[in-house]
C-alpha cells in the first residue's frame, strides 16, 4: 500500500519534472565533467551549450549522448590529446558529426516535420492544378 | 585543398574506419594515428570518435573495454559480421563511383 502510493507519487513527479533516472545520469555526467582538467572541462562545457541549443534536450538518448561525450574527454585527458587534435580546425564540423548520431533536437524535429508536410502540400496542389 | 579533402572525406570516412578495423581491432586513437600517418593530417580525433559511436549504434562493431594503466578503460573496436557486410557494400559503391569518375575524367560518358 505504502509502496503503491510512493510509486504513484514518483510517477506523478516524473510527469512534472522528467525522469528521475535521467536526472541521476545527468548528475553523474556533471560530476565526471567536474573531474576533468581545466581545458577539457572548458571544451566540454562549450559543447554542452551548443548541444543544449541544437541537440536533443532530454530523454534517455540525450543522456547517452552526454555520457559518450564524457567518455571521449576522459580518454583524451588521460592521453593528454591536445584540444585542437580532438576538434580539428573546425569545431562545428566535429559537433555536427557527433550530434548526428542522436535524435534531433525538438526545435529541428518540429521544423523539419513542418517543412516536409508543407512541401507535400505544395506538391499536392501542383498535381491538382496542373 | 584541405577543405576540398574534408568535404570529399565526409561521405567516405565511415567506410575508411571500417576498412581499418577489418585488418585488426583498434581504439579511436590508433585509428586517428593511422590516418594521420598516411597523409590525412586534418582528421580530428573527435570526428573519428563520432564515427565509432555511430558504427557501434548501428551494430557494425563489437566494443571491448580494455583496462589501461592511465585513465579510464579503453574502448577497443572490432568489426563483426554485419560490419563486414557493410564494408563490402561500401567497397562496391566506391568502385562504382571511382569508375564513373574515371570515365568522366577521360571525357567519356
Amino acid at each position: 500500500m505504502a509502496d503503491e502510493q510512493k510509486s504513484r507519487y514518483l510517477h506523478y513527479l516524473e510527469l512534472v519534472t522528467g525522469s528521475l533516472e535521467e536526472k541521476k545520469r545527468w548528475r553523474r555526467y556533471k560530476a565526471r565533467v567536474k573531474g576533468l582538467p581545466g581545458a577539457y572541462r572548458t571544451a566540454v562545457e562549450a559543447l554542452e551549450r551548443y548541444l543544449m541549443h541544437f541537440g536533443p534536450a532530454d530523454g534517455a538518448e540525450a543522456m547517452t549522448m552526454y555520457e559518450d561525450l564524457a567518455d571521449l574527454f576522459e580518454q583524451s585527458a588521460a592521453d593528454r590529446t591536445p584540444i585542437r587534435d580532438i576538434f580539428g580546425d573546425d569545431p562545428v564540423e566535429f559537433v555536427e558529426a557527433f550530434m548526428a548520431n542522436y535524435p534531433l533536437g525538438q526545435y529541428r524535429a518540429r521544423e523539419r516535420a513542418r517543412f516536409t508536410s508543407a512541401i507535400e502540400r505544395a506538391a499536392q496542389e501542383n498535381r491538382t492544378t496542373r | 585543398m584541405a577543405t576540398l579533402m574534408t568535404e570529399m572525406l565526409k561521405g567516405t570516412l565511415d567506410g575508411i574506419v571500417l576498412a581499418i578495423l577489418s585488418a585488426r581491432p583498434a581504439h579511436g586513437y590508433e585509428i586517428t594515428a593511422w590516418l594521420r600517418g598516411r597523409g590525412f593530417t586534418d582528421i580530428a580525433e573527435g570526428t573519428v570518435y563520432a564515427l565509432l559511436v555511430r558504427a557501434e549504434q548501428r551494430g557494425l562493431v563489437e566494443v571491448a573495454k580494455v583496462p589501461s594503466e592511465k585513465g579510464p578503460p579503453r574502448k577497443v573496436y572490432s568489426l563483426n559480421a554485419r560490419g563486414r557486410d557493410h564494408l563490402d557494400e561500401f567497397w562496391k559503391t566506391w568502385s562504382f563511383l571511382a569508375e564513373r569518375l574515371q570515365q568522366l575524367r577521360k571525357g567519356g560518358k
